[in-house]
């Protein structure tokens, strides 16, 4: 495996504070290493994926590289309207989400779009078995941890809701309900956003699914924290939760979770401080990909509240 | 969310239905479990202990020969907090890569695909993985975003997609860590397979395997994957709320063998929790997968005795202590 960032870059990252996320070489990286069918792997070499592809095509935008991808993408389309999320796995999935984005990124509101959008309004997580469901709504056992009534959406048909692929629903959905506004999108939407917010942890942020395991409070990540931010553009009431967010940007050694913590506070209007991280230190596509959009692209996910 | 961890029995039979074109043509049987199965403990009072030699001392008790194979070393790496000990240590994963090499491995490489978090890379540079295992992005392989394969026969779900990394290796060395695990009761060399199915599928975390039954994933992925080898890494591992929120707790101890339903029924032992009521560890020997049953484990090494260290367990589990 190539990594892609030098030992020089790192320690100068290491040396200095850093101000932008952006890395310098990424462009000119993502162009070199689209694969032959017009998709990106989630590391160079590899095979397409949908999601390298989506976040590569969004960094490009507006160049025949994104064209491609966009062709490749559309191809991996279901009958039912949920995209797979490569060639060659048959399952569709949360990258359902992405696709509907793009799609309205390119004013592409044909057939791929609608059909993208019917298959996130007949997705939602599934809180474990019927018997469960039923024996938490008892109270027998304590109060659940969670409202089992609000329902976000899964990584894969059949699961339970997570922070992750609710939150880039809600942005497929809060933009597609922008262009075309319709009662049953805004319902679902709000759904979706007080799922999230019935999920947030203690300290104002999010895990990855709940805000507590077995009555023990959970605490939040950086890069979840960041996607719920996104997700949850022109809420009230998030002033902790973008505080904390904050703060993670600053510390996190992470450059996924920097990256992700980046476009949601530009989002909110908040400020984004300096780290030392070095999104360059990453041999992926997708932090390639999302170091340009934190830095040049954040409008893409722009949804503001509801409408 | 909450696994449906008694629902095994729901999908039990649809399991054994299920048909399995699985690619190592070893399907084991009820009969290939009853010989004896060596394990081998040896102690290991700290991370700073020559633990090479004492990885090859093991591998020498339990007759494994890696000549010419590839190995794909599998540690737990899921998430990293300073205050606890969630990881497979560094330092085990170092030296189990210079063990195999020196016992003639055409290659040995690592996988791990976390299960909590997604920036892999920065979960390997917290826990000092990418900075102290020299060439590790050479080396290592995400499993959450590698190519993949299907594989038909997973419980009820027909068919599960797993890394290629991991299909192809000629054997894969789970390295695990000894902890006690909120849902399962002990997550230990056969749990730490939850970490080669792919994120990019099944999400962060991979709550299919939650849905199916976390004991029947278990046993299903451990059916699955027949070459294999467990290294438990005892030497701190983690009592009480595990596998994340628990307490470190030294046991100065690595596990190893070549039957993980064997090696994990020991390290039970070790931690004071009785295996035979583990529930995937007796599916797991109900369907031949392994032996757990004292008589049929072969003690080498040290002795159980020698080295049990009763570890904390929360309430839901408290049934489990070995009497």
């Amino acid at each position: 495996m190539q990594f892609l960032g030098s030992q020089d870059a790192k320690v100068s990252a290491q040396s200095r504070r850093i101000l932008s996320v952006k890395d310098p070489t990424a462009a000119v990286r993502l162009r070199q290493t689209q694969n032959a069918d017009g998709g990106w792997g989630y590391f160079p070499g590899k095979q397409s994926w949908l999601e390298p592809t989506f976040y590569a095509a969004v960094a490009l935008a507006g160049e025949p590289a994104a064209d491609r991808a966009w062709i490749l993408l559309k191809s991996w389309q279901g009958a039912d309207g949920g995209w797979r999320p490569s060639a060659d796995v048959h399952v569709p999935t949360w990258a359902t989400s992405l696709c509907v984005t793009l799609a309205q990124s390119r004013n592409e509101f044909g057939e791929p779009f609608q059909k993208g959008v019917a298959w996130l309004l007949g997705s939602a997580g599934i809180e474990g078995p019927l018997w469960q469901r039923v024996l938490v709504r008892t109270h027998l056992f304590g109060n659940p941890e969670r409202n089992l009534d609000l329902k976000g959406w899964p990584w894969k048909p059949g699961t339970a809701s997570w922070v992750e692929p609710t939150s880039h629903a809600i942005v497929a959905l809060k933009q597609a309900s922008a262009k075309a506004p319709s009662g049953k999108l805004q319902e679902r939407v709000r759904i979706g956003q007080a799922q999230l917010l019935d999920v947030r942890c203690q300290d104002g942020g999010w895990n990855y699914g709940s805000h507590a395991a077995l009555n023990v409070d959970l605490v939040a990540f950086p890069e979840t924290t960041g996607l719920a931010l996104i997700g949850l553009q022109g809420q009230p009431g998030l002033g902790k939760s973008i505080d904390l967010a904050v703060r993670m940007a600053r510390e996190t050694p992470s450059p996924l979770a920097r990256a992700w913590l980046t476009i949601a506070l530009r989002l909110q209007e908040a400020e984004v401080p300096p780290s030392a991280v070095d999104l360059a230190s990453s041999p992926e596509t997708m932090i390639a990909a999302l170091s340009i959009l934190a830095e040049d692209k954040v409008h893409f996910f722009r949804t503001g509240a509801v409408t | 969310m909450s696994p449906n961890r008694r629902e095994f029995l729901a999908v039990t039979g649809a399991s054994l239905l299920a048909g399995y074109a699985g690619f190592t043509g070893a399907k084991p049987t009820r009969a290939a479990a009853q010989t004896s199965s060596p394990v081998s403990i040896i102690k290991a009072k700290s991370y700073s202990d020559d633990l090479v030699s004492r990885i090859l001392e093991g591998v020498k008790q339990c007759g494994l020969d890696v000549r010419g194979q590839h190995v794909l070393l599998k540690p737990n790496l899921v998430e990293f907090d300073p205050r606890t000990c969630i990881n497979t240590d560094v330092s085990v994963v170092a030296a189990a890569i210079e063990a195999f090499r020196s016992l003639g491995a055409a290659g040995v490489k690592i996988g791990e695909g976390p299960g909590h978090r997604r920036d892999t890379y920065a979960i390997a540079e917290m826990t000092r993985y990418r900075s102290e295992i020299p060439q590790f992005d050479a080396l290592f392989t995400d499993l959450n975003r590698d190519d993949v394969s299907p594989i038909q026969g997973f419980a009820d779900r027909g068919e599960i997609y797993l890394p290629n990394t991991a299909l192809r290796a000629d054997l894969i060395v789970s390295l695990a860590k000894m902890k006690t695990h909120h849902w399962a009761g002990a997550t230990l060399s056969m749990k730490n397979f939850f970490g080669v199915v792919p994120g990019s599928i099944y999400g962060w975390p991979k709550n299919e395997l939650h849905q199916v039954g976390i004991d029947l994933s278990i046993v299903e992925l451990n059916r699955i994957f027949r070459r294999t080898f467990a290294i438990v890494d005892g030497i701190v591992g983690m009592e009480g709320n595990g596998p994340i929120q628990g307490t470190p707790k030294p046991a100065g101890v690595l596990v190893m063998g070549s039957d993980l339903p064997a090696v994990d029924a020991t390290c039970c032992r070790i931690m004071g929790i009785d295996p035979l009521l583990v529930e995937y560890l007796q599916m797991a020997a109900a369907r031949g997968l392994g032996n757990t049953a004292e008589s049929h484990i072969e003690q080498r090494g040290e002795t159980i005795r020698s080295v049990r260290t009763p570890f904390e367990l929360i309430n839901n589990f408290k049934q489990l202590r070995l009497a």
